[in-house]
């Protein structure tokens, strides 16, 4: 049973994972990373693929919901900006860098677009919250996808054809299947957990959780809103853009319409699924989301067996699950999967002498 | 020497090649798996809903007839709500899980173009669809991808000729706002300017749920002799249509593949009286009520009584469903070329079979011998409705563009 | 002048649907402080019920052959000598369909209601006094299942329904062109603007108006003088539905039936924050903006740039009033 922590200097409190069970628990599911391109088949890496680039988004999310207490429901934007910057990019600097290096400047530049269009975005953030930033989140998402499908920017973007991607190439290695690249994936996404939550034992991270809990409380303290409102919005833009720009990579076409608003209801889903306002959230959101569907499928694809009856209600009720999910965790578990974790490791610890 | 593993191994791999490893390699799946999306919802499930049951029937045939190369085929089909993510998605999964996967089949313009840059090297598969964009005929960038019949460009070409021929001067194009409605647009532009007509209009709409008053007063102020719709498959082309009649404008409609199912027109007609009467448009195909069946549209029939009995498709297949059966034909028929030469089922095989298909009898399907090139085969015929008789009926002879 | 005018009036018709359905959105936001993201859903389902009744039910075996097509001897001896696409033909065939018209709008109406009424009493009630947050995502949750729930139900396929009022052609020349009109939607537009009339009107001087009013003001000062808060809810709620029921079935006729019908609430949604969250003034303000800027777009740009207009338009005056036209500005305590 562990009582309390015992730090003997400040060094070992301000570390990042601050007892030996999260480094241990971080160590294995690296191990368990590693484990899945050498053993896995095409299917298992195929979806720890799309978890991986998922949950780099939703980590961004995470920052400007749930530490933040920002509305968004247009983060699909940044992705989508993400995306298209990596390809426009390596179309534009193709012949002027190499191409072992390009991939190695065209991610911090989406990522650098991204953060710039957030702070763009975030702009109505200082004069409306809630419910009116939602809409307005909402509506830069469609005027995103719009701007992406106008012919007059065609020739850079593609238009509503959709553009080809290019492949990553690290210093001459080139991430040709999906298994080189989920290395790639998944060591940004292991970068980009712990960078999540290292930013909340800073000074910017806590003036983030100051403004959620109250803004003009955290406006009396000290922090201006202006600064620290905009920063979130650029630091969560800029881990969808990075999602954007392994999405562009791991497909080898994209298209406006993959970055519509559905995708960013699913990023916002997944972190209540999860837990708002924590690291861990959006790994269990994440692995919630993509893995329902993918069961509902699989389901239906054993009962059904290629026929397709069955297959004409598996979409709706796909859907219906995720509308359900949303409910049911506001319902009945506001605080997500983590929540109920954090309660069975807490019994678990207690055990057998208290429960809950 | 000593004999360690790699040794054996290397040595074993080389003895395996000298004793006949082809047949080896080659050992006979107990089933090749042709995987498809269609639309079964979405915007476009009604076409999709009426595909799936032809696939189906395509399978219990093929396999009537000893599959390929001795070896029974099996057809599933999976939904993708006309999203290309989705059929992407499908097509990704089935790569992964279905180890014999020899051939695809997707379902909208916007996936082919979408999945084109990744059927590379072990990703590549044959692959046919419902679309008939212009980008999918091009065997030197997309050797796996095919059309069973004139892409929509053609069509156009056709239908613009038609105009042309008829002393035509205006003509106005409406669209759905997607790839499958924009593909034609900018050939369409260019090739009416060369034939002299003038596009008053261009107005992309909505695929389903347009602003149908909207889009009929742009028409009647377009003062449009003709119109082409292109883009819509059961919905807004015959409110279109419908909304024009009732202000009386003497727009003469045409319309592409998607916009000529005779089923479609029958429920418009039944529910909003006669005004599809003197619609035109391309179809490649033989309506499956065509006087002249051929043996394989009979064979079809045959099955369909006893095998869809007391459903839509006891007694018709929609153009939709001879699409799709066409497209798996002409699939399964490269891939059987590929067999009979004792060759591997891969994708460049059966792509190189595709460009064998000359003169070839479909047996039904077009009323003359056709040929595959470029990944497609530009036959078809004009047809116009008549309120009257109900049907679709030809207008033109057969020709190839 | 005349392409100008044509389109004009295209705004006005559509941007009086929009309001009716804004409406409903503004109601419910007034008494529950909840904005309905799913309401486009809502007014789906409303089609979808109209559809059920005035095309499939009149169908079934069970159906008297009055209610798929009524008509008596007269009317038939009239319409034999008509031309097909006449003004009287029209109103003829209105008249014919005028029964299961009726059906279809009481049956829509109803289970509308009711579903309105489940949504409260399961969803929203609990959520009471929850955050903005819980509000809005629970409500975007919804959307999915509503979604997902009517393409289980109905086949996802855009299908015919009898439009409400006669469709006759309106046909004339101003400043030298020529104008078309749909009589059926001057009807709806009439429809429309009357119902929105009848609701302000109601909030406004019946004693059900004054309880949403006073819950609107504050809720348990309202609690505390005797009015029960949760009926005020629940009316709230079967009024956006009800009014979602009819715009449903006045969007059902005029763009035909489909699941593509939700995504009118995100437009309306954006014309809601833009006139303000608890003004009708303002909101009747914006949706006629709305749907005359549309509309002209659609003319000078082409349908693809219609599509974003409330979007940018909402934009901008959040931008510069942040609680819309003529919201009234929310005054938070520390």
């Amino acid at each position: 049973m562990i009582t309390g922590n015992l730090k003997t200097s400040y060094r070992a409190d301000e570390q990042v994972l601050n007892n030996r069970w999260k480094r241990g628990f971080v160590l294995a599911a690296i191990a368990g990373l590693a484990a899945i391109p050498l053993f896995g088949n095409n299917y298992i890496v195929l979806i720890a693929c799309q978890m991986g680039i998922m949950l780099i988004a939703v980590t961004g999310v995470n920052v400007v919901i749930g530490y933040t207490g920002l509305m968004s429901l247009g983060h699909a934007a940044f992705v989508a900006i993400g995306a298209y910057a990596t390809v426009i990019f390596h179309n534009a600097a193709g012949g002027v860098i190499p191409e072992s290096l390009l991939t190695l400047v065209a991610i911090p530049f989406a990522v650098v677009v991204s953060a710039l269009a957030g702070i763009i975005v975030g702009l109505p953030s200082l004069r409306v919250k809630g419910l009116y930033l939602a809409v307005a989140t909402l509506s830069a998402n469609f005027i995103v996808i719009f701007l992406i499908e106008e012919q007059l920017f065609a020739p850079w973007t593609g238009g509503m054809n959709g553009i080809n991607t290019p492949t990553a190439n690290l210093l001459g290695w080139e991430l040709s299947t999906r298994r080189e690249l989920f290395w790639l994936i998944a060591v940004l996404a292991v970068l980009a957990l712990l960078a999540a939550q290292n930013l909340f034992r800073t000074r910017v991270g806590r003036a983030f959780i100051a403004i959620r809990d109250r803004d003009y409380s955290a406006e009396i303290l000290g922090i201006s809103l202006y600064r620290y409102k905009l920063m979130s919005f650029a630091i969560s833009a800029a881990y969808c853009g990075l999602a954007g720009a392994l999405f562009a990579y791991f497909y080898a076409r994209i298209l406006p319409e993959q970055f519509d608003l559905h995708l960013s209801l699913m990023l916002v889903a997944a972190i209540i699924v999860g837990g708002m306002g924590r690291t861990m959230g959006a790994v269990y959101g994440v692995i919630i989301i993509v893995m329902v569907p993918e069961v509902i499928k699989v389901v239906f694809g054993a009962l059904a067996g290629g026929g397709a009856e069955l297959a004409m209600i598996r979409a709706p009720i796909q859907e219906i699950a995720f509308g359900a999910l949303i409910v049911g965790f506001l319902l009945f578990e506001p605080f997500g999967i983590n929540q109920i974790i954090d309660r069975a490791l807490r019994a678990l610890n207690r055990w057998p002498f208290a429960r809950g | 020497m000593r004999l360690n593993r790699r040794h054996f191994l290397a040595g074993s791999a080389a003895a395996t090649a000298t004793l006949g490893a082809p047949a080896l390699l080659r050992a006979q799946p107990s089933e090749y798996v042709i995987a498809s999306s269609l639309p079964l919802t979405g915007p476009f499930a009604t076409a999709g809903q009426m595909v799936a049951p032809a696939l189906r029937m395509f399978e219990a045939l093929v396999n009537e007839d000893g599959g390929i190369g001795g070896v029974p085929i099996r057809v599933t089909a999976e939904d993708s709500g006309y999203v290309p993510a989705n059929a992407l998605a499908n097509y990704q999964r089935a790569l992964a899980t279905e180890p014999n996967l020899i051939m695809y089949f997707g379902d909208s313009t916007g996936f082919m173009k979408l999945v084109a840059p990744e059927l590379r090297g072990e990703n590549a598969r044959l692959m046919g669809s419902t679309s008939f964009a212009s980008e999918l005929s091009d065997p030197a960038n997309n050797p796996y991808q095919y059309l069973p019949g004139p892409s929509y460009e053609d069509q156009f070409d056709i239908l613009l000729q038609q105009i042309a021929d008829e002393g035509g001067s205006t003509v106005a194009f409406i669209f759905s706002n997607t790839e499958f409605g924009r593909d034609p647009i900018a050939h369409g532009r260019a090739r009416a300017e060369e034939l002299g007509l003038r596009v008053v209009l261009e107005e992309a709409t909505r695929e389903q749920g347009a602003d149908i008053p909207t889009h009929v007063t742009q028409l009647a102020q377009s003062g449009a002799e003709f119109c082409i719709l292109q883009g819509y498959v059961t919905g807004v082309w015959p409110q279109l249509i419908g909304g024009a009649r009732q202000f009386g404008l003497p727009t003469r409609f045409m319309g592409t593949f998607w916009g000529m199912e005779n089923a479609i027109a029958d429920r418009v007609t039944a529910e909003a009286g006669p005004i599809l009467d003197g619609y035109a448009g391309v179809m490649p195909y033989k309506y499956f009520y065509d006087p002249e069946r051929g043996p394989v549209y009979e064979r079809y029939a045959t099955f369909q009584k006893t095998a869809f009995a007391g459903t839509p498709l006891e007694n018709y297949m929609p153009t939709w469903g001879l699409q799709a059966l066409l497209s798996l034909t002409i699939g399964v028929e490269a891939l059987r070329k590929v067999a009979d030469k004792g060759l591997e089922l891969s994708a460049d095989n059966a792509a190189e079979a595709l460009s064998e298909l000359r003169d070839w009898d479909t047996g039904g399907f077009f009323g003359v011998p056709v040929t595959m090139e470029a990944n497609k085969i530009g036959t078809g015929r004009v047809y116009q409705y008549s309120a009257e008789t109900r049907l679709f009926t030809p207008t033109s002879d057969w020709f190839t563009v | 002048m005349g392409q100008f005018l044509q389109f004009t009036i295209n705004g006005l018709m559509s941007g009086a649907i929009y309001a009716l359905i804004a409406v409903g959105l503004v109601s419910v936001f007034k008494a529950t402080r909840v904005v309905n993201f799913a309401h486009g859903y809502l007014i789906m389902f409303g089609a979808y019920f109209y559809f059920t009744f005035a095309v499939l039910v009149p169908q079934m075996p069970f159906a008297p052959e009055w209610l798929q097509s009524w008509r008596p001897e007269w009317m038939l001896a009239m319409r034999a000598d008509l031309p097909m696409f006449s003004p009287m033909a029209a109103v003829l065939d209105w008249m014919a369909n005028l029964p299961r018209i009726l059906l279809g709008l009481a049956g829509a109406l109803v289970c509308n209601a009711l579903l309105g009424l489940l949504i409260e009493r399961a969803l929203m009630r609990p959520l009471m006094g929850q955050s903005v947050f819980a509000m809005i995502m629970l409500t975007v949750g919804l959307i999915s299942i509503l979604s997902g729930a009517a393409q289980l139900i109905w086949t996802s396929d855009a299908e015919f329904v009898p439009a409400l009022a006669p469709n006759t052609p309106i046909r004339f020349e101003m400043f030298g062109a020529n104008i078309f009109l749909f009589g059926a939607d001057l009807a709806n537009m009439a429809i429309a603007l009357l119902i929105f009339l009848g609701i302000v009107a109601m909030v406004r001087y019946t004693k059900s108006g004054v309880a949403i009013r006073a819950t609107a003001e504050d809720q348990s000062t309202a609690y505390s003088m005797g009015i029960s808060v949760p009926t005020v809810f629940s009316r709230a709620w079967v009024l956006a539905s009800t009014t979602g029921a009819i715009a449903g079935a006045i969007l059902a006729t005029r763009n035909g039936i489909s699941p593509a019908l939700g995504l009118f609430g995100f437009s309306v949604l954006a014309i809601v924050l833009m006139g303000g969250l608890d003004s009708y003034l303002g909101v009747f303000i914006a949706a006629m903006a709305v749907g005359v800027l549309e509309a002209l777009t659609q003319w000078k740009l082409g349908g693809e740039w219609a599509g974003i207009v409330p979007y940018v338009a909402v934009l901008i005056v959040i931008l510069i009033r942040p609680h819309g036209l003529l919201g009234s500005k929310e005054i938070e305590r520390i």
